[in-house]
């Protein structure tokens, strides 16, 4: 007992006098800037590497790279602002940009034109980044895309050329087609997952000409046909057997039940070609486009950089990040992590699924721009779980779509 | 234990008023109680008050007096989950206390071989982080991808719901819960176990007591100050389930699953409600408060919880 | 007697070999899915072994950041937090099970109510209370705060208390100090309940997730435990490299937990305790 007492009792000693020392004073001149991220795959490993040049040319610019688990991202971020804390800069979600939206450093003062320089990005992106008065708070990075992916080798076993089909199918045809597929194959059992997200359940609310907010952009407006619609149709989907019920009320993962072959669509986004590229090898898949309800829609979303109010080096900050956005850099960062770009005039060749991302590019396009700016609401956000909640009450057949959106629209109203 | 009960009343007679004895156990108590203080006990109050006003992070509390509390009873969603919670940790508490107890008398009689290896075995359980505990599970329970189900359907049965259905769920989290920490429990049992004499165990053989009475009239009423202490932390750490039942259910489906630290949460740093997940906390604080103090009393009945 | 006895045992291991293989099942399909790789996991029909076996999975998640470093960190917070953690909650232990003074039973209700916290919810504060200290990114903010464990004080109290009486009342009228008899008496009658805290102090500081979550944002300080939460993006999760980061997370505790247990059986002599 003593003896083992005793040897952790060294290695406390030992470490101490390793740790001891504590934090080593900055040269004058020298400006470290911390950078809070996060990471879906290695991005910020891609960052730094696309920062090299950048560290060249700024000898005496250093990178404290902090990188934080998504899942407590916000709090950490929030945490650090309310305590007078901030990063030097942040990567930030869609939804970050609204609600840090008060703490976030406006870029337009620092820019020679901002006009000329907001025009560089797509409208979609830049309508994320905008505060109230129009100035830019946040640079956009990568942009995603919702869409449709689809088992390839299973919709060829039943005969049927989905890249074909999919450019002009609507809702009843692709139930009518799936439903083929589903016969055709052993082993599949359903049609469609799609993500326990309200921002991914949000491309069938779009597609049937829903929306969470009225049409100025003023306040919430959950009760009307369309949203109810998409709810309905959805509860059918599942009371068809259509789409897995583990998915909504089971948390199973549905991108796993895409790669095990048991589904033969999902409703992912961009992100997922990543994934698939590197775990799907029993069989093809791509992308197509997601069928017609009243409208096409996707649903944008991306990530951005910002610097805070209360930063140490603004300056420095912001000359990271303009340094970070141009087109250059932006593309490499873009090809190495494997997303699409929120830049209008990047040109990225991506080395394999050029395919897939044009479709979520082309998407993208026709997505009404409406889109964007309600992702760009605190409020959105601030319900989500709320929102996906009420739809599952749905789901259970325990109120209608009708009292769902009710529900939703008095919780966004107190 | 009536004697020995005499015999505190003896000494604290004879320690009343005495310095020494006074000061003593303050110094002993010190390093702990300034730690409590400065990092548990002033937060705490910091962030209780916010209770009584309207506050999102990063705008002005504003004082509003108990309308928070008011509006938590009209909040059907909360009710739901100060229920689920109960219901969980009544049932995680009588089976991890049950589980855990039978787990170290049968590894505690040093008169088998591997004793040692069966006690790291159903301790390892809790070495995992909860985030690994609700992946692996999920793997395992999953409608379509699960491992039990791909059994099941392999036989010819069709799968079974497990984290589909709400009561299954519970169920599942439930056994989850107790598989996760029996073997943590079972250790405090073990080292309680140690502390009864084998004397006594002696001298009941001589006299031809069964195994069955043994246990009942020597082993549990010794092991009571365990006892307790595996109730009261099994209670209180059932209460703040949180982790594990996110990862594994979302506390789907529907709110069969959602706990009230999980509502706490959500409600804090989504919907950025601090005022009134502070609120919340509160109430599931005094209903832990409750329960524990319950146990104690039951426990403190016959003088013996101490 | 002896073959009444030899009956038992069989029974018991019966009964223990199936609860063994109920609980390992988890675990080991945790270890061995981290061999397989990325495109067999969630291959229909699944299997338990690998197909192929591969380390890649070590290898990409060992060199994610700096890997050396978190394990570093990790152990010596690990270390010192259960040596400070023992000393003191033992020493607490004891005051409150042996000391009889005005306000025990308070400052014992005040220090489990501790533990009813739900730290998440008073994060904010907890932050800004180490802002003033001084001791944000520093791993002492994350060993010294959380070495008062409320539990271990319980289990600690809970087992001194039938500690017997007599020994240290016999000390006292020799005259000995009362620190002389808490570490010549106290101590070394506690050598089960010590091994339990330490056991458990290392398990809970190892595992520990949110006290680094609140405290630390520098990588060089980083956790075991927040490396391995990185691989859950926000839209992707890196299953593999989160199931070997896992299987080698175990094993540190493992060792502490084996090096230790052997004390739990350590004999308490008779007349030690009351009874």
């Amino acid at each position: 007992m003593k003896r083992s007492l005793a040897v952790l009792f060294c290695i406390f000693a030992l470490f101490s006098s390793l740790f001891a020392g504590g934090s080593k004073e900055a040269a004058s001149g020298d400006v470290t800037l911390t950078v809070l991220w996060f990471n879906d795959a290695n991005e910020s490993d891609v960052f730094m590497d696309t920062m090299q040049d950048y560290l060249e040319a700024n000898p005496n610019v250093k990178i404290d790279l902090q990188v934080i688990a998504f899942g407590d991202y916000e709090q950490k971020l929030k945490m650090m602002i309310s305590g007078g804390n901030p990063p030097d800069v942040a990567r930030l979600t869609t939804s970050h940009v609204p609600i840090l939206a008060s703490s976030l450093e406006p870029i337009d003062p620092y820019l020679e034109d901002p006009a000329a320089t907001k025009a560089e990005f797509m409208p979609s992106m830049l309508a994320f980044a905008l505060d109230k008065e129009g100035q830019m708070l946040a640079y956009p990075t990568e942009a995603t895309a919702n869409g449709m992916i689809v088992n390839l080798t299973a919709w060829e076993n039943a005969g049927i050329d989905v890249r074909e089909l999919s450019k002009t199918w609507t809702w009843d045809e692709w139930e009518e087609a799936v439903k083929q597929v589903i016969a055709a194959n052993e082993g599949m059992k359903y049609g469609l997952a799609v993500d326990y997200t309200i921002h991914r359940f949000a491309t069938l609310l779009y597609e049937f000409g829903g929306s969470f907010m009225n049409e100025d952009q003023t306040a919430f407006d959950m009760v009307k046909e369309e949203n109810i619609n998409a709810i309905n149709y959805f509860k059918h989907l599942h009371d068809e057997g259509l789409v897995p019920e583990s998915v909504w009320l089971g948390s199973e993962n549905p991108t796993e039940l895409f790669q095990a072959g048991l589904v033969a669509c999902h409703i992912g986004g961009s992100w997922n070609i990543n994934t698939y590229n590197t775990n799907v090898k029993d069989f093809e898949w791509t992308v197509v486009s997601t069928p017609k309800g009243e409208i096409n829609s996707s649903v944008p979303g991306g990530k951005f950089i910002g610097a805070f109010k209360d930063g140490k080096h603004k300056e420095a900050a912001m000359d990271l990040m303009a340094w970070f956005s141009d087109k250059a850099h932006n593309e490499k960062y873009c090809l190495d992590t494997f997303n699409l770009s929120s830049r209008a005039d990047a040109e990225i060749a991506y080395p394999t699924n050029s395919e897939e991302f044009a479709v979520f590019q082309h998407d993208l396009s026709v997505t009404p721009a409406f889109t964007a700016v309600e992702w760009g609401n605190a409020k959105v956000t601030q319900l989500s779980t709320f929102m996906v909640e009420q739809i599952v009450q749905v789901l259970l057949g325990n109120q209608t779509a009708e009292e769902a959106c009710q529900a939703i629209q008095a919780r966004a109203e107190s | 234990m009536k004697k020995l009960t005499k015999g505190d009343e003896h000494i604290r007679v004879k320690t009343k008023g005495n310095f020494h004895q006074t000061l003593a156990p303050m110094l002993f108590l010190l390093p702990n109680m300034i730690i409590f203080l400065l990092f548990i006990i002033i937060p705490l109050f910091q962030g209780l008050r916010m209770a009584f006003m309207d506050w999102g992070i990063f705008s002005v509390p504003e004082f509003i007096g108990l309308k928070n509390f008011g509006n938590l009873f009209k909040d059907d969603v909360f009710l739901i989950t100060i229920k689920n919670t109960i219901v969980y940790s009544f049932f995680t508490v009588v089976l991890l206390t049950v589980v855990s107890l039978c787990l170290a008398l049968m590894l505690s009689r040093n008169s088998m071989k591997g004793e040692r290896v069966f006690r790291a075995i159903f301790y390892i359980p809790s070495l995992l982080s909860m985030i690994a505990v609700g992946i692996a599970w999920r793997f395992i329970l999953g409608d379509e991808m699960g491992i039990i189900n791909y059994v099941v359907r392999r036989l010819g049965g069709d799968g079974i719901p497990w984290l589909t259905n709400g009561n299954l769920a519970m169920m599942c989290v439930i056994v989850v819960s107790v598989w996760a920490s029996s073997g943590y429990y079972m250790i405090m049992f073990i080292s309680g176990l140690q502390a009864i004499p084998s004397d006594l165990y002696e001298a009941a053989r001589i006299d031809g007591s069964s195994a069955w009475n043994t246990f009942w009239r020597i082993t549990l009423p010794l092991l009571k100050s365990t006892v307790l202490v595996v109730l009261v932390l099994a209670t209180i750490a059932s209460f703040k389930a949180y982790e594990l039942i996110v990862t594994m259910t979302k506390g789907g489906p529907g709110y069969a699953t959602k706990f009230i630290v999980q509502q706490v949460y959500q409600v804090a740093f989504q919907e950025d409600r601090m005022g009134y997940a502070s609120a919340m906390s509160i109430i599931l604080m005094i209903i832990i408060g409750i329960f524990t103090l319950v146990q104690f009393r039951i426990a403190g009945k016959d003088g013996q919880y101490d | 007697m002896i073959k009444g006895k030899k009956f038992t045992n069989n029974v018991f291991l019966v009964i223990l070999i199936i609860l063994a293989v109920v609980s390992l099942f988890p675990v080991v399909w945790v270890a061995l899915s981290s061999f397989k790789p990325q495109n067999e996991l969630f291959s229909s029909p699944m299997t338990f072994f690998p197909k192929t076996w591969t380390l890649s999975n070590y290898a990409s998640a060992i060199s994610q950041g700096n890997f050396a470093r978190y394990f570093l960190n990790t152990v010596f917070v690990a270390c010192t937090s259960t040596v400070i953690t023992v000393l003191i909650n033992i020493m607490a232990g004891y005051a409150l099970a042996k000391y009889y003074f005005r306000g025990r039973n308070v400052i014992f209700g005040l220090m489990i109510a501790t533990l009813m916290v739900p730290l998440q919810v008073i994060m904010i504060p907890i932050f800004l209370q180490l802002k003033n200290l001084g001791m944000l990114n520093s791993l002492w903010g994350i060993i010294i705060p959380p070495a008062a464990t409320p539990t271990g004080i319980f289990l600690a109290r809970q087992y001194m208390v039938n500690l017997s009486n007599s020994m240290i009342e016999s000390a006292r009228i020799d005259g000995a100090k009362e620190l002389r008899i808490f570490v010549r008496i106290i101590l070394p009658l506690s050598q089960p309940i010590v091994a339990t805290i330490t056991i458990f102090s290392f398990m809970w500081r190892w595992n520990d997730y949110l006290w680094p979550l609140i405290v630390i944002t520098d990588n060089d300080k980083m956790t075991m435990q927040q490396a391995l939460a990185n691989f859950v993006g926000q839209l992707q999760i890196n299953w593999s490299n989160l199931l070997a980061m896992t299987t080698i997370s175990i094993i540190p505790v493992l060792i502490v937990f084996f090096s230790f247990q052997k004390f739990f059986m350590s004999g308490i002599t008779a007349g030690s305790v009351k009874g």
